[in-house]
């Protein structure tokens, strides 16, 4: 046993650098470093962790909302973010597509 | 058949945008064999500045069966788009929020968020000792679940080190699957901590069926559901 103990090296906690250009950058809360959690027992060392209403609280904010650019274009899958033109609010499954998407809040929410 | 018909007439009116329009000429949803160029390109995508950046970045796929062809790899691997690669807690919600909730697409479909760099495909190098763990839902509940099996992947809740390789939410016509993809197989102590960490962060039920299998066996029986090692 004892020989298998001196088998193990040292070796440095891994450490990440994340410069901080505002005040509002800061994390809220002390046990939070700037780009997320420290977990100093994590394997493989410090990793970025988030849970989950930090992650639904970033949701709201603008840079979130903006659509992305080159979403590619598969029908029924990605939504524009434009309101269906008049003569596809004639279809009724079209219609209830868009309005699923535009309500970018309503979206996801949980509701049970 | 009837909802397909139904989204290929869908194509040609509500999209303005003038990026999706251009790929939307030639993209009819049966040809996006041509389409998949990007596929294989890699762009470097990294957090804006104060965005939170993720651990890993990340890269969404969306596949659908045509009930055409026989499922076999290489049709598979034709019928896999691409989205998009997000970087960073922000970059993910553009994606998500522009996306169909799992539980409104139609057909035999599938969503995969898939750490960048790793394909959603049992033959991937990073997947090929690797297995699953499979959850089945019943309808109406899928849209929730991607969404915490998500959120619990992007912050790194599951603590397996870089085992974990993607998930995926799968459509089906009784029954929708939810999988998160891990590298190795055989390592006990991570597909239950991965197992366990599901439980909690699914908030499911104390007799909820979890099945186990392995890319390797899927493989074999060239089925991603059937013939699964089942644990209460």
């Amino acid at each position: 046993m004892s020989a298998d103990c001196q088998k193990t090296t040292c070796r440095a906690i891994p450490t990440r650098r994340v410069t901080i250009n505002d005040a509002a950058h800061l994390p809220h809360d002390y046990s939070t470093t700037p780009g997320g959690t420290l977990f100093s027992t994590t394997p493989g060392g410090t990793r970025i962790i988030y849970d989950r209403k930090f992650l639904l609280d970033c949701r709201s904010s603008p840079v979130a909302r903006t659509p992305p650019r080159c979403l590619p274009n598969i029908p029924g899958v990605t939504s524009p973010p434009a309101a269906p033109a008049p003569e596809q609010i004639l279809n009724n499954n079209c219609s209830a597509h868009a309005d699923k998407s535009a309500g970018e809040d309503a979206q996801f929410e949980m509701d049970i | 058949m009837n909802q397909f018909d139904h989204l290929k007439d869908d194509d040609s009116g509500d999209h303005e945008d003038p990026v999706t329009n251009r790929e939307e000429k030639s993209d009819t949803d049966n040809s996006s064999v041509n389409n998949n160029n990007n596929n294989g390109r890699r762009k470097t995508v990294s957090p804006g500045v104060g965005e939170h950046p993720l651990q890993y970045n990340y890269t969404f796929w969306y596949s659908r069966r045509t009930p055409s062809r026989p499922a076999n790899t290489q049709s598979y691997e034709q019928n896999i788009r691409q989205i998009g690669t997000v970087a960073s807690v922000e970059q993910f919600w553009k994606f998500y929020s522009h996306l169909v909730r799992p539980g409104d697409l139609t057909g035999h479909s599938d969503f995969h968020l898939f750490k960048e760099g790793i394909k959603p495909m049992w033959e991937d190098e990073a997947n090929k000792n690797g297995g699953k763990w499979i959850i089945r839902l019943r309808k109406g509940l899928a849209s929730r679940f991607w969404e915490n099996i998500i959120l619990a992947m992007l912050g790194e809740q599951f603590m397996v080190g870089e085992e974990i390789c993607g998930v995926v939410v799968s459509i089906r016509f009784q029954e929708d699957i939810l999988s998160i993809w891990n590298k190795t197989a055989n390592d006990q102590v991570t597909t239950s901590r991965i197992r366990d960490t599901l439980r909690r962060v699914l908030n499911l039920p104390p007799n909820t069926i979890m099945e186990y299998k392995t890319h390797n066996d899927s493989l074999k029986d060239n089925s991603s559901f059937r013939n699964t090692k089942i644990t209460l």
